[in-house]
């Protein structure tokens, strides 16, 4: 069995040189395809025999982009186009793109117009649930299945249905880690927990499964020896994608312990686990259409309760927002999902992250102050 | 150079403005008082043709921003969005409209009357962010409106398909339904069928005002563009088809006379993304070098003509195609619509809007520099702007910008 630190190294490698990775992949014959958004259909671009791969952004410096997209744009998108033009993701086959927010979409655009790949497909998604809207849904991704047979990537009701049992079975390894996290029985700092939810977002999935169940035995045994308990005010972190980990190491470092999370790049990946259906495409459609929502495809009305329930179940004391800069979904929500945790006497605090670093010292003091307000 | 300016309007059609945008608000004012329901919905959408039908009153609080700069009213809401915890960040449109319906609404002293509190609320998820987020803050401001909340596929004009369109018919049909409910008023179809082809007539007339853009000396600029008022707020009704006709024939006898909106005519540009609502004054700058914007891509949202043989069809298009238009849904349809009109419009130079307050425009004006310099010679400049925030607009930085560009234009046409 590997280490931990097996584990860590391969995640690590793989959020940090994406380009390898999609390197690999290509050289074994297959076709990898790059997705940003967490509402992409991953299961069925996999039952094609193809390897979805979520676009990396990262802490960098930003020099190509700007050219192309202006500065006032979320960061992740900035630094995930810097990537491709600087030839990170020139053995990508394809990019797939689900419509959630005006910059993914416009990114697509522009990443259509000025990266040369052999496959751009866009998906319109519907924001409802009536039976209509699950129709259209069923129809757009008959289109996808469609323009991928058109270059070569084969779709079978039986594919989908085994690619279904691969992710799901992924997905509930990690809601897993999420129930020992909320009892406070998971072993990994938070930097480390995140990068393994994040790795598993870019590694093929057969082998993320593997390196999952591994990980799962070790905390096992590392349990049964009886492990030091972790310490720190309990918080839960809500935001888009969180990409570089120093903000973690950095909550932690000023006395916070986080129990749960609503990010785009954690637990709104993850929930739900499965979907239910007769047809496989139906268990995907399900799956999609009860995502735990993102800002871009859901009121803050109806988001306000999810997170107060999600703090309450995992004892979070309060709630942490991560924004990428300009995030509009995220930053326009703040205020009513705001007031609705403080009614409830949930305090929060607004830190906004950018990719090309994280400003410690201020975000340092701002985080030693609001986790002594809520601390005993 | 002054930060906020009026344009100055030479069309004597465009000079009749103000009593068009006051006898709209009044009459929206009007509506309540007499207990027609009021609803609020996001503009460009086929749902406010309906309305028109139903004899129900629309009212839209995005276009009420550039009322709000206009009168200098900005300001004072964006201090209270901010101050709710909006970020400065976000699209203008938003924080106007957020901080006015929190603070200076049903005061004494908002200009117009300020909006009629809504009794319905529609609008869709899907067309931008912002616009969409609007109206779930409305949702919160006016608890007692009854919410229709659409889905609006999200597709590029190119990529439409049947079942888009299916989608988007059972969409209106759904409206239908709701608004017969909450209001009690039932649609007369024969009404409505009177109602898109005044749409569609209104249309025609704008496209017909739009050919006499290709005219040098060119009789319209952008800086008479509040002539689309009625498209936006009067789509459906007589009232926008007379007010485009007496616009297109004063274009006509323009035209035909030779008369330019400016006395001489040495530059054609272009304009990329929404105007500086506060500051329409900006499109009257370029004169100095006896340089006229001549035509911009904004309005061609409001624009769609329609198969007036099936009017909910009609609609449910017009509502499927109008964001993507301008937008960066279809960053390649965009793009050719703005080397058409460059070319049609014999352009000599494009002013590229980078638009803080509105991304789904600004993204993909570097692939539409390209193609304008790659395939039509034509070079064009950026300008860091905001259409709502003039905190956002550095005056100093747009005329040493602008100037050294015009100065390039005129020496690569032999005029300098």
């Amino acid at each position: 069995m590997s280490s931990p630190t097996d584990f860590m190294s391969e995640f690590t490698r793989a959020l940090e040189h994406p380009g390898e990775l999609i390197d690999e992949i290509s050289q074994s014959g297959k076709k990898a395809i790059g997705y940003f958004c967490t509402y992409t259909p991953v299961e069925l671009i996999h039952a094609t025999g193809a390897v979805p791969v979520r676009i990396s952004g990262g802490p960098m410096r930003i020099d190509r982009a700007d050219g192309l997209v202006p500065s006032f744009v979320c960061p992740y998108m900035r630094a995930g186009l810097e990537r491709a033009l600087s030839g990170d993701y020139e053995n990508l086959f394809g990019l797939v793109q689900g419509y959630s927010c005006d910059v993914a979409c416009g990114m697509f655009n522009v990443w259509k117009g000025n990266i040369p790949l052999s496959f751009y497909h866009i998906l319109s998604l519907p924001y409802g649930d009536s039976s209509s809207a699950k129709l259209f849904f069923e129809q757009e991704l008959k289109n996808l299945t469609e323009r991928l047979a058109d270059h070569g990537l084969e779709f079978s009701d039986t594919a989908l249905s085994n690619s279904l049992d691969i992710y799901d079975d992924i997905r509930l390894t990690v809601l897993w880690l999420y129930d020992k996290r909320y009892k406070g029985e998971l072993l990994l700092s938070a930097g480390d927990f995140y990068t393994v939810i994040r790795g598993v977002q870019v590694t093929p999935p057969e082998r993320a499964e593997k390196l999952l169940s591994e990980l799962v035995s070790s905390l096992k045994a590392n349990t049964e020896k009886g492990s030091h308990t972790q310490d720190g005010t309990p918080i839960l972190v809500s935001g888009s994608l969180v990409e570089d980990r120093s903000i973690f190491d950095l909550i932690e470092r000023s006395g916070g312990r986080i129990v749960a999370d609503d990010l785009c790049t954690g637990f709104r990946y993850f929930d739900p686990p499965s979907g239910d259906g007769k047809k496989a495409v139906h268990r995907l459609i399900e799956r999609s259409i009860a995502h735990f929502p993102c800002p871009s495809r859901q009121l803050a009305k109806t988001r306000a309760p999810l997170l107060l329930d999600l703090a309450r179940r995992s004892g979070a004391r309060g709630v942490v927002f991560l924004i990428q800069k300009f995030c509009t979904p995220h930053l326009t929500d703040i205020p009513i999902v705001g007031r609705s945790l403080r009614e409830e006497g949930v305090p929060y605090l607004v830190i906004e992250i950018e990719e090309t670093g994280v400003m410690e010292g201020q975000a340092a003091t701002r985080l030693q102050g609001f986790f002594e307000m809520i601390g005993d | 150079m002054e930060k906020t300016k009026k344009s100055t309007k030479r069309l004597a059609t465009a000079k009749e403005l103000n009593r068009v945008v006051t006898e709209f608000y009044l009459e929206c004012h009007q509506a309540k008082a007499e207990g027609k329901p009021v609803g609020w919905m996001p503009p460009m959408n086929g749902a406010i043709e309906l309305f028109y039908a139903m004899d129900l009153q629309p009212v839209f609080p995005e276009n009420w921003s550039p009322v709000c700069a206009a009168f200098g009213l900005t300001p004072a809401n964006f201090e209270v969005a901010e101050g709710m915890g909006y970020s400065q960040d976000l699209c203008g449109y938003l924080r106007n409209i957020v901080g006015f319906v929190h603070g200076m609404m049903g005061g004494d002293q908002v200009p117009l009357g300020g909006l009629p509190e809504p009794d319905l609320l529609v609008y869709a998820s899907g067309g931008c962010i912002p616009a969409m987020k609007i109206f779930q803050i409305m949702e919160h401001r006016f608890p007692n409106a009854k919410v229709f909340r659409g889905d609006l596929p999200q597709v590029a004009l190119e990529h439409i398909q049947p079942h888009h369109v299916e989608y988007a018919v059972h969409q209106m049909k759904q409206l239908i339904e709701f608004l017969t409910e909450t209001t009690g008023r039932k649609l007369d179809y024969d009404r409505l069928a009177d109602v898109v082809r005044l749409s569609d007539e209104s249309c025609a007339l704008w496209d017909e005002i739009c050919t006499y853009r290709r005219h040098v000396p060119t009789p319209i600029s952008a800086a008479e563009i509040g002539i689309m008022f009625v498209l936006v707020t009067r789509q459906g009704t007589q009232i926008a088809v007379d007010f485009l006709t007496k616009v297109r024939d004063e274009l006509k006898e323009r035209a035909e006379n030779g008369v330019g909106i400016i006395e001489d005519e040495r530059l054609r540009l272009f304009w990329d993304n929404i105007p500086l609502w506060y500051n329409m004054g900006l499109f009257n700058y370029f004169e100095k070098m006896g340089a006229v914007v001549v035509a911009e891509t904004y309005s061609a949202a409001w624009s769609i003509r329609m198969d007036t043989s099936d009017p909910l069809k009609a609609l449910a298009m017009k509502t499927l195609k109008s964001y993507p238009l301008v937008s960066c849904v279809s960053v390649e349809t965009r793009k050719e619509m703005v080397l058409k009109a460059c070319r049609e419009y014999k352009i000599d130079g494009a002013l590229l809007h980078s638009n803080k307050s509105c991304v789904p425009i600004t993204l993909g004006q570097a692939d539409i520099k390209r193609a304008l310099e790659e395939e039509l010679d034509i070079p064009s400049v950026v300008i860091d702007a905001d259409h709502m925030d003039d905190r956002n607009f550095s005056p100093a930085q747009f005329q040493t910008r602008v100037d050294a560009f015009m100065e390039m234009l005129l020496e690569k046409k032999g005029l300098l």
